[in-house]
């Protein structure tokens, strides 16, 4: 376990780097002296000296810095993201299960692949149609919310918001454990287990659902990818502020700063995750991940 | 026949077959765009302002009198080229360069993915927004193949790495690596390049709608149809075929792209 979780932290260290390189390279487009190969590299090399004394410039759009911009911002992001997260797990986990049994799966298929083919924007808008005729909430897709309109508290301008990324985390989540049964499934040792007189469910509660699990937790990285696009979009549909919504409006103006600076940090976040969701995997699995 | 007695392989090929037909028709429908649509691109004032469905105007009329039915067969039109184009970049880019540098001598092969696995932990829809922002939105098909290549890249190459024991065998018996890569490349991409090709197809779809949709993709006159939907935006909530009648094109796009590449049974291809 050690010995797996020592390789891990390597990847993790050389992962961030490289986003850190590459966050580097995008900030460098923005210094006026950067125009052709040599003097790109040479800026490249210089914002990544900068990136390493964590001089991260400043906003070209603001003038603050980039840092102190970007912590203003990411809690927002980030409390979307956790949020949608545990809607996604909430519904995405009992989905995955019932459509990772066979019958079910088939019976299913057709259905799940047109709800997960909706893309991220469109569930948006649907939730927020929804929102406004059905439940008559004064959600706005075209101007920010006016905050004082909620009197009782800040949940209906959170819902929709929410519900979008959750949608998208959930559709995430149920794809990963129906991947992870859908190889647990042609595994050799059931065969074995039921020559051995177990029965279907001591083998799916002992050994299938751990590898499922685990399955799960070995697709934290590419779940948490999924929450972030959804979250890009989510911030923009509702008009709410926060590091995604900030990214759109720094790539559009052209604050590249502003704009590595937030890649940097979404990627060593997805990084961490899928190191972390390996090593959860690791475990749960005793070693045995699929 | 009950669903119980379809075996699970014969239910498999029915829903890819579903998937080819729906993508047949979308495609024949691209290809007579513009003789079953009523009006060219763009053209205002056909009918009234928001007029909702009717047998005039099927899909309604939006806040500048275009027919939607037309409008709606354009963008389809449109997102279905700049797909394919991108879809293209991807597989060849993402799938054929992780199933080739899988095949590398193992520091070579390990070192490109490492350095490709950085750009695969960044959204897919974020690369593509930044390579617009940094060219142009013309260069959105491209930019949504580059951004969706790192993830193929990864998955092929660990396809290959973790599914090749006969790479072992070939290896101890002094087969030459390229001899392997062109065996690899000739029988197990080939087979699964329908899949591959319609797999890429949804994802890129997904990520040039998005990026239009977020204002980094085509642009007017050529409308796609994120952007025919972030045009709808300020009226859909009033009058709800503006918005509607595109999202489902773009939907049964994805949908039938995602059935033809069999998906449903959790397959990485």
């Amino acid at each position: 376990m050690l010995e797996y979780a020592a390789r891990q932290a390597g990847r993790l260290a050389l992962g961030l780097l490289g986003a850190v390189v590459i966050a580097a390279a995008v900030s460098a487009v923005g210094m006026p002296h950067a125009r052709g190969p040599l003097p790109f590299l040479a800026a490249a090399s210089h914002r990544l000296f900068d990136f390493v004394r964590l001089d991260f410039g400043h906003s070209a759009i603001s003038g603050l810095p980039a840092a102190s911009e970007l912590a203003a911002n990411l809690p927002a992001t980030l409390a979307l993201v956790g949020t949608g997260g545990f809607l996604a797990v909430l519904v995405g986990v009992p989905l995955g299960f019932l459509f990772s049994i066979s019958s079910a799966r088939r019976a299913a298929a057709p259905m799940t692949q047109l709800v997960t083919a909706v893309p991220v924007f469109c569930a948006g808008l649907a939730i927020a149609y929804g929102a406004v005729h059905l439940l008559h909430w004064p959600v706005s897709v075209n101007a920010a919310a006016d905050a004082r309109i909620f009197a009782d508290g800040a949940f209906p301008m959170a819902a929709p918001a929410v519900l979008t990324v959750g949608f998208a985390g959930a559709a995430a989540v149920q794809l990963a454990l129906r991947r992870a049964a859908s190889l647990s499934s042609g595994e050799a040792f059931r065969t074995g287990l039921k020559r051995m007189g177990l029965s279907l469910l001591e083998i799916e509660r002992i050994y299938v659902v751990p590898r499922v699990l685990a399955g799960l937790a070995a697709s934290a990285g590419e779940i948490l990818l999924s929450l972030f696009s959804a979250a890009v979009v989510a911030e923009w549909v509702f008009h709410r502020p926060g590091a995604a919504d900030l990214f759109v409006k720094s790539v559009a103006l052209e604050d590249w700063n502003m704009a590595a600076l937030i890649v940097a940090v979404f990627a060593a976040l997805t990084l961490l995750a899928e190191f972390l969701g390996r090593i959860a995997a690791h475990a749960i699995a005793h070693g045995d991940a699929p | 026949m009950p669903a119980q007695t379809i075996s699970p392989s014969l239910a498999r090929t029915l829903l890819r077959a579903t998937g080819w037909c729906g993508l047949g028709l979308i495609a024949i429908a691209v290809a007579l765009s513009d003789f079953l649509a009523r009006a060219p691109a763009g053209a205002v004032g056909m009918g009234a302002m928001l007029e909702a469905p009717s047998a005039d105007h099927p899909f309604g009329t939006d806040l500048l009198g275009r027919d939607l039915l037309s409008e709606t067969l354009h963008g389809l039109s449109v997102t279905t080229i700049h797909a394919l184009i991108a879809a293209l970049v991807a597989i060849i880019l993402g799938g054929l360069a992780g199933a080739v540098a899988a095949r590398l001598p193992r520091p070579l092969g390990q070192s490109a993915r490492g350095i490709i696995g950085v750009f695969a932990a960044v959204p897919a829809l974020l690369i593509a927004i930044i390579i617009i922002g940094l060219s142009s939105r013309g260069l959105a098909p491209l930019a949504a193949g580059l951004a969706a290549a790192p993830l193929a890249f990864v998955r092929a190459f660990d396809r290959v790495d973790t599914q090749s024991s006969h790479a072992y065998y070939a290896r101890a018996s002094g087969i030459a690596a390229a001899t392997l890569l062109r065996r690899d490349l000739i029988y197990e991409f080939r087979d699964t390049l329908a899949s591959v090709a319609a797999r890429a197809l949804a994802a890129v779809t997904i990520i040039l709608s998005t990026v239009s949709f977020l204002g980094f993709g085509a642009t007017p006159p050529a409308r796609d149809l994120g952007l025919m939907i972030a045009a709808a935006k300020t009226t859909y909530l009033s009058a709800w075929w503006t918005a509607s009648f595109p999202a489902v094109a773009l939907i049964a796009l994805i949908f039938f792209a995602r059935m033809a590449a069999g998906l449903e049974e959790g397959e990485r291809p």
